[in-house]
């Protein structure tokens, strides 16, 4: 049945009572969500700070600096621009976002800033000519195991960020909190779901698109995929002395709280990989 | 009278799909529950989608996209932004059995031959960086190179 749900034009306010206006406006738009979700459970209440819309999108872009971005953006906090999710849903072009930012910044110092949106690039055009690499693996695993070796369900303490290592359950509880995790925290967690605890990268990646705002089947899969080793020459793992040079003070890095995620990288490859030989 | 649907994967008004269709064509978004539900959207998903279709200021319609787009065309010509989603897809094939549907991309960021080499990131990154790393206007509308003079506002 279709169902005329909203021709409403946004109010004119006045400057002083924006800030109010806007903040009742979003819990009307969560009430009139919820009202049509009557399948969504009600524990899922969590909302993201991003507000949807152009708005948002600009606010985002006028404070963008490519230069930052570049060496800065593999730190969790870093100068990075959460624009992500405007981008997956189009609400901005990657071509007004490529331009802005050779406004503010020559080509070689937007460079880092633009690969990045050329990774989105890619990805589509993958995703166009072959949508079938989405959910199947692109190429064999390169970790010593099959599929089969893989659980087919991620399990429940990974679910309810419970699995009693810090920095992982901080990522959890970030992801399911505010559907924003930045690009690095995201190959943390996934390197831990594929390698440390032997998941196939099918049932992370469809959790990540759930809650995700800016979660695009294309950069979203294909980065499991990456990880996983079925889209890449080898598997993606990490240590913790590697998140705890990127983490800043907000993430849990303390040895006696992460203990499986410490280690050379020797020492976790061969706990991660015993079929394979030592390598890196 | 045409319409134009403004689904999830480009929810702006200055997608080229608007100009395609011109001025007289009524867009139109439609929340799609059913969907939301199959693809597992958490509740902050579907508000930050909700919000981003509100500020269209564009009507929204709740239901199957198909059987929505079906009763208001009636037979119309329908327009939409091409994605590689295969659900809106599928969609589209169905709908253009019976209407004309047109579906309009964007310009890529990059230009790079047609056989050009996609199995890794950084070979694509090779052949695509120049182009990539060129703005809007110092293009032609193909997308090729007209200047390497910077123009900075």
């Amino acid at each position: 049945m279709v169902n005329l749900l909203d021709k409403q034009r946004v109010e004119s306010t006045q400057p002083f009572t924006v800030a109010l206006l806007e903040q009742s406006g979003r819990e009307a738009v969560f009430k009139r969500v919820r009202e049509l979700s009557p399948n969504l459970p009600a524990s899922d209440r969590a909302v993201g700070e991003l507000k949807g819309g152009r708005g948002g999108a600009e606010q985002c872009l006028d404070a963008i600096d490519p230069v930052k971005y570049g060496s800065s953006r593999n730190h969790l906090d870093g100068a990075v621009t959460q624009l992500s999710p405007y981008i997956r849903h189009g609400v901005i072009s990657m071509g007004e976002v490529r331009d802005r930012a050779l406004k503010l910044s020559t080509p070689k110092q937007a460079e880092k800033f633009i690969q990045q949106l050329l990774w989105r690039e890619y990805w589509q055009r993958i995703y166009t000519a072959h949508p079938e690499r989405i959910w199947q693996d692109v190429e064999a695993y390169k970790t010593g195991f099959s599929p089969e070796d893989y659980a087919d369900n991620l399990p429940r303490d990974i679910l309810e960020g419970r699995t009693g290592v810090g920095c992982i359950d901080g990522f959890i509880a970030q992801l399911l909190g505010t559907g924003y995790l930045h690009n690095h925290a995201r190959l943390y967690l996934a390197g831990y779901i594929c390698h440390w605890r032997r998941v196939k990268w099918q049932a992370g990646a469809q959790w990540f698109l759930a809650h995700l705002l800016d979660g695009d089947p294309a950069s979203n899969n294909l980065s499991w995929q990456w990880v996983a080793s079925t889209f890449s020459h080898k598997p993606y793992y990490f240590n913790l002395e590697n998140v705890d040079k990127f983490s800043g003070f907000n993430v849990d890095t303390r040895p006696e709280t992460n203990a499986p995620l410490a280690g050379s990288y020797e020492t976790l490859f061969a706990r991660l990989f015993p079929n394979l030989e030592p390598s890196r | 009278m045409s319409y134009i649907w403004v689904h999830e994967d480009a929810m702006r008004l200055d997608h080229p799909v608007f100009q395609a269709a011109g001025g007289s064509a009524q867009p139109v978004f439609i929340w799609d529950t059913q969907e939301h539900d199959k693809r597992g959207y958490s509740f902050k998903r579907r508000v930050f989608i909700y919000e981003s279709a509100q500020a269209l200021n564009i009507p929204i319609y709740a239901g199957e996209p198909h059987e929505v787009l079906s009763a208001l065309s009636d037979g119309s010509v329908l327009y939409a932004a091409d994605t590689p989603d295969p659900y809106i897809q599928q969609i589209l094939a169905e709908l253009g059995r019976y209407q004309d549907v047109v579906k309009i991309g964007t310009e890529d960021l990059s230009h790079i031959p047609a056989n050009a080499d996609m199995g890794r990131f950084f070979r694509f990154w090779n052949k695509a960086k120049k182009s990539a790393l060129t703005a809007s206007w110092e293009k032609d509308e193909a997308g090729h190179i007209i200047r390497t003079e910077r123009h900075r506002s």
